[in-house]
């Protein structure tokens, strides 16, 4: 039902029509019934098959037909010599070329012609892959001739180089070819894998994680084909630089394989007698298999996530019993093991001691790569001068921009902090419908500089105020964070996740819009929250915070929920533990 | 006063018009033109955008429920005498097989005759939208006839003679498994695993492993997954932020469903409600793609078109407005399943997802 353009006619056109209608109906009425009645009564020969044929033609879209039809021809096959039976089937295809003729994108004929191609004694390939390059000079984008084509492909065993030599000749004489691309993505890996040798992917067990997708390992291309696919798209966009095909390839020829499933940090506390875990993924610790052993003897416990919204979650927390771990003057030696992964995280509480962790850094994980790879800094410099090249061109393509802060991400992500932010101002103004989006992305980039910078210093102090931030993301990075500054930046909210700053004690997060605090949530350890010049306009908004069992200070001034009728009074009673109340 | 005129005609260009939205609807229900003879044997999905296109317009009243919800019934592939062909039960897209009209069971055996998967979701749908309590539907016998349509590789065929099997079927599916409360009609872990195989380089679903990204199979997927409670398991974050990326690509005024293709309203819904079941609706930009939809609405006689100076279609008239994200239905239809659901479970439970919806119009 798609797509008509209108046309305006006259009465008499119309009654014209009508006649013609009625016609039609009265034939397709007794053409039905014709045929229901000679499947009834069991009869499949070349009559049926015309019967069936001048219904097709009109509707190919009566599923129903297409199975007697098929039925008709199984029984035929049974019955006639091979001969005979290639010249039906052959009909059968020059019917269904007419079929497509008329809707080049019925699901009905193209499966019934891929069933009768897998059916023809003597499949002629060359004929089927000339039909599908004159339905695709028709339409570059008929998915339904791309899919029949990969069946054929596939039936027929035309090696992969050809079909890479078939989408050279498409994307050469126009580089705006979506679909070309795409199949590409699919065949390059099968020509030119990564690693040939590398063993086949364990069979997948039924508890175990998703599949791999394209882009894991797997389907990654090797090296040096990558360099003259980078060539290729290159010259595509540099061609046409608005075209999204060739940006959205090169993107993917630039990824990477997603990053090895670890512990990220283990963070042990004595007072608390509490064991915080964070994965590198989130996990939902039923599936997941998470054993606690604490020296040496397996301990019985109960992980639950941060907040009780989350049945998946990077962050994991679990009580010891007490005393376990209370005195001081024990050491004592904890292990995490992750059963589904393989893979386990050791730490060392020591006598005198009240918390100790293990981590590997965001550095250590390659975490805000971007994505891309690592391997030759070389050709990721060479592929960020070329875009560059192309922005002094085009300073104002979106796409441009996009791989520039991409490539300067994986490159050097502080030494390019300037130009990065300046980079996403211009595609605010430049793809002003997507500036949201690019604020959030911003500060995401913006949040991972933070990190890197705060794990340089060695210190556990989060600061990142006046950065424009509209969103908090990475918050399973900041298990450890004791103080956290957010000051004077366009926050709306401090959501769930954000309990997973286990060991914080200072929230500083004055002059943004935050009027949600969900996430303050469970907080074992923290004493002090500000939150000057916010939005936070009832009570019931600041209920999370009766949780966090040692708050002293709370600065709510400059806040709605100031002007609420005895507001001094409801939270004295709602948060009894602070003793220093601002409003 | 030239240019109040030129003001009054500028408002009079973007409001919304309800009332020929209904009127569009009620013809849909009567009588359909020439060129949708085609669609005859998937009658019970147009009769859907019809029915959930009033439901959203709050103009149900327009039409007799009862005879319809008793039209649909009789849609319904009943098991016969010896439950013989539970696997081909469910519900048919309209009486073009010939089979004799009847509301109750038992079934009739006829070689042709059995459920269509996109017929029973649309079909249970639209008996929610006109506020049936479902006790007419054999939800056994339904789910026996889903169970038959699943292939190895975890996708559905739509009928069990066979026909093509892809992603959107497996969308059919969940919804069907949904809204009956009983996930025995399919392999979930079979369908997460072809919905990954799905995944394509650029991040958009395929209809099927190698293929093409498409915001309707995207939408098919993300909504299985939600629907199923899943979408967490079974994506990482770093997938799940680039098929965000992917889908707010696919924005220029209104939304186009590949890239290099035009903008067309019912991507609207496919491409949109992704992006609200992903969390990230709120990076789109509401004006553009509202004044997009708009633009293709049809003055005169109602409904909105794929494109403008098009034909409009009850396809695209009702994904211009606005529903369920992952259920395609309205709020009021979404929380009647709900009810019911929690009736027949006798707790007070219940297992929704978001319930957000995004306006276009109102």
């Amino acid at each position: 039902m798609h797509g008509r353009v209108k046309v305006k006619s006259t009465a008499q056109q119309e009654e014209e029509k009508r006649k013609e209608r009625e016609k039609k109906l009265k034939v397709y009425l007794a053409a039905r019934d014709a045929c229901f009645s000679k499947r009834k009564e069991g009869i499949w020969d070349e009559g049926a098959l015309q019967v069936t044929q001048q219904l097709l033609s009109s509707n190919p879209d009566f599923g129903t037909l297409w199975n007697y039809r098929r039925e008709t021809l199984m029984h035929l096959e049974t019955v006639r010599d091979e001969d005979e039976v290639q010249k039906i089937y052959e009909a059968e295809l020059s019917f269904l070329e007419s079929c497509l003729k008329v809707n080049p994108k019925s699901y009905g004929s193209w499966h019934h012609r891929g069933w009768v191609s897998n059916r023809l004694p003597r499949p002629d390939w060359a004929r089927e892959l000339g039909l599908c390059d004159r339905c695709l000079s028709l339409d570059d984008r008929n998915f339904h001739c791309w899919d029949y084509r990969r069946v054929v492909v596939k039936m027929s065993g035309v090696p992969v180089d050809q079909e890479l030599a078939f989408t050279d000749r498409l994307i050469g004489s126009n580089f705006s070819n979506y679909s070309s691309w795409h199949y590409r993505s699919t065949l390059l890996p099968l020509l030119h894998p990564e690693s040939p040798e590398e063993p086949a992917p364990p069979p997948r067990r039924a508890s175990s994680s998703p599949p791999p997708s394209p882009q894991s390992r797997s389907h990654r291309v090797c090296e040096e084909q990558l360099l003259k696919e980078y060539e290729l798209v290159q010259n595509a966009f540099f061609t046409d630089p608005n075209d999204q095909s060739a940006w959205f390839y090169y993107r993917w020829l630039l990824g990477r394989a997603e990053r090895e499933e670890i512990i990220s940090c283990m963070f042990v506390s004595r007072e608390e007698e509490r064991v915080s875990v964070a994965f590198s993924r989130a996990v939902n610790v039923s599936s997941a298999g998470l054993l606690l052993v604490l020296d040496g003897q397996p301990q019985r416990v109960e992980w639950r996530s941060v907040h009780p919204r989350f049945k998946h979650s990077p962050v994991w927390i679990c009580d010891l019993a007490p005393g376990t771990i209370s005195d001081v003057t024990n050491e004592h030696n904890l292990t995490v093991h992750w059963m589904e992964k393989h893979t386990h995280r050791d730490c060392a509480l020591y006598t005198g001691r009240t918390e100790s962790w293990c981590r590997d850094s965001a550095t250590d994980q390659e975490l805000f790569r971007s994505d891309l790879s690592v391997e030759k800094t070389s050709v990721l410099q060479s592929e960020l001068q070329s875009c560059n090249q192309l922005r002094e061109l085009e300073p104002l393509n979106k796409w441009c921009l996009l791989t520039i802060i991409l490539l300067m991400r994986a490159l050097d992500p502080l030494g390019y902090e300037k130009e990065t932010l300046a980079h996403f101002q211009t595609l605010e103004e430049v793809d002003s419908m997507r500036s949201a989006y690019y604020g959030d992305l911003c500060s995401k980039f913006m949040i991972e500089n933070t990190i890197l910078k705060m794990e340089y210093a060695e210190v556990r102090v989060f600061s990142i105020s006046d950065k424009s931030l509209t969103t908090l993301c990475h918050l399973d990075q900041l298990l450890l964070v004791t103080h956290i500054n957010l000051s004077s930046n366009q926050l709306h909210r401090l959501p769930p996740q954000f309990a997973m700053l286990q060991c914080l004690e200072v929230l500083e997060a004055n002059n943004n819009s935050i009027e949600n605090l969900e996430g303050v949530y469970h907080l074992p350890k923290l004493e002090e929250v500000l939150l000057k010049n916010n939005k936070i306009s009832t009570l019931a908004d600041l209920e999370p915070l009766a949780s966090c069992p040692k708050l002293k200070r709370l600065d709510l001034r400059g806040n709605p929920v100031t002007q609420v009728a005895n507001v001094e009074a409801e939270l004295t009673a709602l948060l009894p533990s602070v003793v220093d109340l601002l409003l | 006063m030239a240019e109040e005129e030129s003001q009054f005609e500028e408002f009079e260009q973007i409001d919304f018009l309800g009332d020929r939205h209904v009127r569009f609807f009620q013809r849909t229900l009567q009588v359909l033109p020439e060129r949708y003879a085609s669609l005859e044997t998937t009658r019970l999905t147009i009769i859907f955008f019809a029915l959930s296109g009033l439901d959203v317009l709050d103009a149900l009243d327009v039409i007799d429920r009862n005879t319809m919800i008793e039209w649909i019934y009789s849609l319904q592939v009943l098991p016969t005498e010896d439950q013989a062909n539970l696997s081909r039960c469910g519900f048919r897209g309209s009486s073009h097989i010939g089979i004799p009209y009847s509301t109750k069971g038992p079934g009739v055996l006829h070689p042709y005759d059995s459920g269509h998967v996109a017929m029973t979701y649309t079909g249970l749908c639209s008996l929610l939208i006109l506020g049936d309590d479902l006790s007419r539907v054999n939800k056994q016998a339904c789910l026996a006839g889903l169970r038959a349509l699943q292939l190895e590789d975890g996708s559905f065929y739509a009928v069990p003679e066979g026909s093509e099997n892809d992603i959107r079927f497996i969308y059919c599916a969940a919804s069907i498994c949904y809204i009956l409360d009983d996930w025995s009609g399919m392999d979930i872990q079979k369908a997460i695993e072809y919905i990954r195989g799905s995944l394509s380089y650029d991040s958009g679903f395929g209809q099927g492993a190698g293929r093409e990204s498409h915001g309707g199979w995207t939408y098919c997927a993300i909504a299985s997954l939600c629907l199923m409670g899943r979408l967490e398991e079974a994506l990482s974050q770093r997938e799940l932020d680039r098929i965000r990326r992917w889908c707010i690509m696919r924005q220029q005024s209104g939304f186009h469903g590949r890239p290099n293709k035009p903008v067309d309203t019912c991507y609207s819904f496919w491409v949109g409600a992704t992006l609200e079941l992903l969390d990230v609706f709120q990076y789109t930009n509401f004006d553009k793609n509202r004044r997009f939809i708009l633009s293709t609405q049809d003055r005169l006689v109602g409904g909105f078109a794929k494109w403008p100076d098009s034909h409009p279609d009850p396809l695209h008239a009702y994904l211009g407005l606005k529903v369920h994200p992952a259920l395609n239905i309205t709020q009021r239809a979404f929380q009647h399943v709900q009810q019911l659901q929690q009736t027949w479970r006798g707790s007070t439970g219940s297992c929704s997802r978001h319930l957000c919806t995004f306006a276009i119009s109102k």
